[in-house]
């Protein structure tokens, strides 16, 4: 018996809450702002989330979790040189920010943040009870 | 149509048009997401060529990199994370080989390339021949 087997997933992108009245008026105050891609991946013990964070170091990175809601903010830093006089560029902003709504089947007071080559890694684990678990069954 | 002016905008980080920045924030949003990879950025200074290509992933071991008549090729392969197979994945990175080529101005030096690699950026620098550099000239009285 699994728990994680239901319609509902246990971790959901915030992104698709919010109206889209509100989307706009969000983009235009975040302009500059990137989307990440992000891998979620749920097994019976819990959520590990990744995320490309290319360009963000240890210091620049924002980890926030507020009620239910997990964002993570990370601020590009490339080091260019002063005088660089930009020839083509893929990458325009500078920042990159990424909400989570977490189920409460999740612990998020046990969220354990990894950050490697440029690639966060989240593992957020079940909390007990939801955790699945044998009952056995006795003998009457 | 914008969004091939957008990726030859000649501004590092810099502000935009109110107007386009609405429609910007669309485009970088979706894009980051479907784009190729890995995403470069590129530059020139007065001394060298600089070009950053985000590769997030990777180990500095894994990139092969190299110069070839003036064409930069960085390549690779992302592999998948080790997981259990009974998890409930949605995957929006990207996986598999990649290969990524830039044309390098032709004033450059091959010879003097330099490439770090820190947090996910491959930092590629490559000088300026000698003769094309700026110099200062003393004048005598």
């Amino acid at each position: 018996m699994t728990t994680n087997t239901g319609t509902e997933a246990a971790v959901k992108q915030s992104n698709n809450e919010v109206s889209t009245a509100q989307q706009e008026s969000n983009a235009r105050a975040q302009s500059l702002e990137l989307t990440p891609a992000a891998d979620i991946h749920e097994t019976k013990d819990g959520a590990v989330i990744y995320i490309d964070l290319p360009g963000v170091s240890k210091d620049s990175l924002d980890i926030n979790m507020d009620s239910d809601v997990l964002t993570i903010k990370g601020g590009v830093n490339l080091n260019t040189p002063d005088d660089l006089n930009p020839t083509y560029m893929d990458v325009h902003a500078g920042f990159y920010s990424r909400k989570f709504t977490l189920s409460s089947e999740l612990d998020s007071a046990k969220i354990d943040a990894n950050l490697k080559n440029g690639v966060l890694q989240l593992e957020i684990p079940r909390s007990e009870k939801h955790k699945p678990r044998k009952i056995e069954v006795k003998v009457a | 149509m914008i969004s091939n002016m957008l990726r030859f905008s000649p501004s590092f980080f810099e502000g935009f048009d109110e107007v386009l920045a609405p429609e910007f924030a669309r485009l970088t949003r979706e894009s980051s997401r479907t784009r190729a990879y890995p995403q470069v950025n590129m530059g020139v200074t007065d001394k060298s060529v600089e070009v950053y290509l985000f590769t997030p992933g990777l180990e500095a071991s894994e990139l092969d990199v190299s110069i070839e008549k003036n064409l930069l090729s960085v390549s690779g392969e992302r592999t998948k994370d080790d997981l259990d197979k009974n998890a409930i994945n949605r995957r929006e990175r990207f996986v598999g080989k990649f290969k990524r080529t830039v044309a390098l101005p032709e004033d450059v030096d091959p010879d003097q390339t330099e490439a770090v690699y820190r947090d996910g950026v491959l930092h590629i620098s490559v000088a300026k021949k000698a003769e094309v550099q700026p110099c200062q000239i003393e004048v005598k009285v």
